[in-house]
């Protein structure tokens, strides 16, 4: 302790001077973080004595914890109370669509360019009305790293990662989504996913 | 003579031509200085800026400008500062004057090409997402690299983007007509490399439009180039449409195999799919282009494929096997010396020969391809009598050339845009001894009378004089005419007029009148590896079993072997072949092998492996290097580089890849032909493919493939157009 | 006066036993959810799931929900519908039929099913394609 009120002062005054003496005159200043040596002078060796022999301390700790009992805990209950979220949380991928139930997504695979983990692979064609689609719109949920690249890079907000965490699964082969997998976890999430485009586009 | 339309329509466009050139350099011949961004450079009279500025490194961005087609000059974006000049000029149409400084760099330059950008912009629908030339397309990359990072459009609001229709053009090129930056490169293709006048522009100011004034259908056997040229997305490849983005793709360099030319091509492949091929610049062979079938059938390499491994059981049904049972099925069979063997028009060299090898240790000569050719005289053991020996860049320079049964436009179109380039450029005139064909250029016709090469043997036609007094003449005869009953006469009295040209016209030895084009593309390295042309002596010889390699054409069918012949088909398509075999071998097509093709000028070229063969197929030699193991004819070779030294050792210049290796025999195959029966056949003569439709399906791939089949109804769908008209010439 | 020697304390207790159905209701309720709270009924949502909000308790705790009694012990976390799962996390203060952010397209997936991932309708993943090279089958 001595030293360590030392060390300070003398660093103080250094500094005080010119930060530059120091580092010429080399490091004095130090903090001893390892267990000091117990002093054995006759009082500290009574005072410890004592609270080993009337189990202070456990009981002290017993106090502290029963007391705990009549407090509010400070841990949620999940899943009947879940933890806050923001809008931007990257959760589970889905695939939009048009208010007029149109998918969004037109396969320009910029998405997949960008995905630093190459876990989307998509294969398109001409849909039978000319418009360009995708036939296989596939992430694998294992290989993603929940980086939201995807997102950013869509220009019809059509891939987006929702607001579900939940959606982990008992075998591998359940998290290689497909494109029917990521259309109606769309469906299934659209009013949320809706939410969260309102509640942040001030910022965009 | 009026050749080309838009080089005399257009003023600036005959700088570029050799007259105009010529005519200069006659004045003043010498080169002077002038600087690129301060750099010297010495140029010839003539010389544009943008030319100037290639020869030192600098790249002037354009639009419109390319090097194989006439200077248009309207895109602006070449816009360069010229020192002392008051306003920049047009680097692709100007010709630099002595002492010019020109500033690539400049802060009027920069400006310059920003404004022009922003023009294109404003009129440009910017949907790159949906655009299929999204990645590889010019105005995207300029605009990133020249034009301003801000927009100043407001106009959306009030008049709106411009936009167009799309036209229908065709089965195989889209139009996303609003993209179109009015290069008119495409225009210009057409009117003078394909010589099909079809398209041009409407209106003018933002209501330029460029079609084809009348509905009509864009088809042309080179139609497919304009997708490269468009540098933007107006023009986009329809079967290929939305499929890919070129970073996606893996390229692989391979050659194309559906006609003999031997085009250089890129194979586009991702997932073990072929999505498209490309031109692969090759100056000797196909400079930049693609004829349309090479290009455009590989979808015929998705379909009616074989798959498994078939073998006839007792009921007389084909049945999918494994490869063990059926080899050793067809192993029992080939425990014979009375085998045959056909080779097809796709046939890779390395199959070939160690097909050869097999039935030669089995103890068989008869091995054939499908194409016929007259083996009296010196037959093919002189390569001038069956190669296009005066190479096809070479054609260009000719100033008379005589075709005798053949149509260049569908059996080799890039040959024929060779032919068509000379014509516009270099004042050629065309003979023509056969039916009347439209060959997208002027030609005298001769005739269809087989009497008229005698005529001209013998100098008693009024063509003779033409032949003599050319300085550049060559004779291409079809390989087709040639596959004639008296196709060896034919090949006589040709090979005479082409001796009797050469000592008249006094042409130089470099020189070589005589030109056979092929039409398939493993006809020559077949010959050159001692196959025998035709099938006719199958037919009288009944072998016991009969090895088809991918022979598709029909040219032996079941009748002409009988019942008990047992037929072993290898390849790759469920064809004609396949439908006759009692064992069919599943083989690999030419994007999925490393196979070695001679084109009809003697090059070796070889394709690479884009993508592996579908289900249990394999590569050829590898199903016959097995075979041979289990007959207990084991051939020496494991590797495919032990192969290729065993093809090295029958024919060398078949693994000298790249390198032409010419044929010098062409006096002594003409002496040799003396003693041949000169009787011709009454008969007139022709060429199989005579009109667009029947250039479309000739081999297994394209006749599986349905963009083909989509060309041909298009076609028919054309004649019954009322704009349509029957071409004259 | 009552809040210094913690009578308020005990006030709540009650309120927190008679809001789960008295003493029985209460130690079912706690066997199911190992905690009793008391707040108040802000909606029910189409699975029969009860929010509640409770602004006593800390930010985090104040707003929960009790999964509908058909569930029994085989509640799930995923068995909150979208249109709650905002409010429950804490995302907005609107409820669902309160929120002018929502859409209700005709589309959206009406009959919400928890992760049903290692029950027999778990998603299985399938090809989308069709096949890429067709073969050549023998003519009959």
């Amino acid at each position: 302790m001595e030293k360590m009120l030392s060390g300070v002062k003398l660093y103080s005054v250094c500094s005080r001077v010119t930060p530059r003496t120091l580092a010429v005159s080399g490091r004095t200043y130090y903090k001893y973080v390892n267990d000091k040596e117990e002093s054995l002078a006759f009082k500290d060796l009574i005072d410890r004595g004592i609270h080993t022999s009337f189990l202070t301390e456990i009981c002290r700790g017993f106090f502290v914890a029963f007391g705990h009992i009549f407090k509010e805990p400070a841990t949620i209950n999940y899943p009947f109370e879940k933890g806050p979220l923001s809008p931007r949380f990257r959760g589970e991928h889905a695939l939009r669509r048009y208010p007029s139930g149109e998918e969004r997504c037109i396969a320009c695979k910029l998405c997949e360019a960008i995905c630093p983990a190459q876990a989307i692979t998509i294969e398109a064609e001409e849909r039978a009305d000319g418009s360009r689609r995708t036939t296989r719109y596939d992430i694998d949920m294992t290989k993603c790293i929940y980086c939201g690249f995807c997102q950013e890079a869509c220009p019809v907000d059509a891939i987006v990662e929702g607001p579900n965490f939940e959606f982990s699964t008992e075998s591998h082969e359940e998290l290689l989504y497909n494109k029917d997998k990521l259309l109606s976890n769309g469906d299934k999430w659209e009013s949320e996913i809706a939410s969260n485009i309102h509640a942040d586009h001030l910022y965009r | 003579m009026l050749r080309g339309p838009l080089t005399k329509a257009l003023p600036c466009a005959r700088i570029l031509s050799p007259v105009k050139t010529l005519s200069t350099s006659a004045i003043n011949n010498e080169k002077f200085e002038v600087f690129i961004d301060d750099k010297k450079v010495m140029v010839d009279p003539g010389t544009t800026v943008l030319q100037a500025a290639a020869m030192v490194g600098v790249e002037i961005p354009r639009f419109c400008y390319h090097e194989r087609l006439s200077v248009a000059g309207n895109c602006r974006m070449c816009l360069v500062e010229v020192e002392k000049s008051a306003k920049p000029v047009a680097a692709c149409a100007m010709p630099v004057m002595k002492g010019w400084r020109v500033k690539t760099n400049s802060e009027m330059t920069r400006r310059a090409r920003e404004g022009v950008m922003e023009f294109l912009l404003v009129n440009h629908p910017l949907d790159c997402p949906i655009c299929d030339q999204g990645g590889e397309c010019d105005l995207q990359d300029q605009s990133m690299a020249f034009g301003s990072d801000r927009s100043r459009f407001t106009d959306i609001d009030h008049s709106g983007k411009r936009a167009v229709e799309d036209k229908d053009i065709g089965p195989l090129v889209k139009t996303i007509m609003t993209r179109c930056i009015h290069c008119t490169r495409c225009i210009r293709f057409a009117s003078e490399v394909a010589g099909v006048d079809d398209l041009g522009t409407t209106g003018r100011g933002s209501d330029m439009q460029v079609g084809t004034y009348v509905e009509k259908l864009f088809l042309s056997e080179l139609s497919g180039n304009v997708i490269d040229l468009c540098p933007v997305g107006a023009l986009t490849s329809k079967p290929y449409s939305f499929t890919a983005r070129p970073w996606e793709t893996r390229k692989t360099e391979s050659v194309d195999v559906l006609d003999a030319v031997g085009s250089n091509i890129i194979v586009s492949t991702r997932t073990g799919e072929v999505l498209r091929i490309l031109p692969r610049l090759n100056e000797d062979i196909n400079e930049e282009w693609l004829a349309d079938k090479g290009r455009f059938a590989y979808d015929g390499l998705k379909r009616q494929r074989l798959l498994t491994p078939f073998v006839r059981n007792c009921q007389g049904q084909l049945i999918a096997t494994e490869w063990e049972d059926a080899l050793i099925a067809v192993a029992q069979k080939l425990q014979t010396s009375e085998i045959a063997g056909v080779v097809g028009s796709l046939a890779d060299a390395e199959s070939m020969v160690a097909l050869k090898d097999l039935l030669n240790r089995l103890g068989s000569e008869d091995l054939y391809t499908e194409y016929p050719f007259p083996l009296e005289g010196s037959g093919t053991d002189l390569r001038s009598s069956y190669l296009l020996n005066n190479k096809i860049a070479r054609v260009e320079d000719a100033d008379l050339v005589l075709l005798i049964g053949t149509n260049p436009r569908f059996e080799a179109p890039l040959f024929n845009a060779r032919l068509r380039k000379g014509y516009l450029t270099n004042e050629l005139d065309v003979g023509y001894i056969g039916p009347k064909v439209d060959l997208r250029y002027d030609y005298e016709h001769l005739g269809e009378s087989t009497d008229l090469i005698k005529q001209l043997a013998s100098g008693s036609h009024a063509f003779s004089k033409k032949l003599a007094c050319a300085k550049k003449p060559l004779i291409v005869v079809g390989a087709d005419l040639l596959s004639r009953p008296d196709g060896a006469a034919i090949l006589a009295l040709v090979q005479q007029l082409a001796a009797k040209v050469t000592t008249d016209a006094n042409v130089s030895s470099e020189w070589k009148v005589l030109n056979v084009l092929q039409k398939a593309a493993s006809q020559v390295a077949a010959l050159d590896l001692g196959y025998k042309p035709g099938t006719a002596s199958i037919r009288d010889k009944k072998p016991k079993v009969l090895f088809l390699l991918g022979s598709d054409e029909g040219t032996i069918s079941r009748g002409d072997v009988g019942q008990d012949c047992f037929i072993i088909y290898q390849g790759h398509h469920g064809d004609h072949g396949a439908s006759i075999a009692d064992a069919i071998l599943p083989g690999a097509a030419y994007t999925e092998k490393q196979g070695t093709y001679v084109n009809t000028e003697g090059r070796a070229q070889q394709t690479l492996t884009a993508v592996s063969p579908p289900g249990l197929a394999r590569e050829d030699w590898k199903i016959i290097r097995a075979l041979s193991e289990i007959i207990g004819e084991k051939l020496p070779y494991d590797t495919l580089l032990e192969i290729r030294d065993r093809l090295g050792q029958v024919a060398p210049h078949l693994i000298r890849y790249g390198e032409l290796e010419e044929a010098n025999y062409a006096e002594q195959a003409t002496e040799l032909a003396k003693g041949v029966s000169s009787n011709l056949s009454s008969e007139p003569v022709d060429v199989k493919q005579k009109n667009l439709e029947d250039y479309y399906m000739t081999d297994p791939v394209s006749r599986a493939s349905g963009t083909m089949a989509k060309c041909i109804q298009a076609v028919h769908k054309q004649k019954q157009s009322k704009y349509y008209e029957e071409a004259v010439n | 006066m009552a809040k210094l020697i913690g009578l308020d304390k005990l006030a709540n207790y009650f309120r927190v036993i008679k809001h789960n159905g008295g003493i029985l209701g209460s130690i079912k309720t706690l066997l199911r959810t190992d905690d009793l709270k008391f707040g108040t009924l802000v909606g029910v949502d189409k699975l029969g799931n009860k929010y509640f909000e409770n602004n006593l308790y800390f930010y985090g705790r104040n707003r929960w929900v009790v999964y509908h009694e058909k569930f029994g012990l085989n509640y799930d976390g995923s068995l909150v519908p979208s249109e709650w799962y905002g409010w429950l996390h804490y995302k907005t203060d609107y409820l669902p039929h309160e929120d002018p952010g929502r859409p209700k397209h005709k589309w959206m997936i009406q009959d919400w099913s928890e992760n049903l991932s290692g029950s027999d309708k778990q998603y299985v993943p399938y090809g989308t394609t069709r096949t890429k090279v067709e073969g050549w089958t023998p003519p009959k």
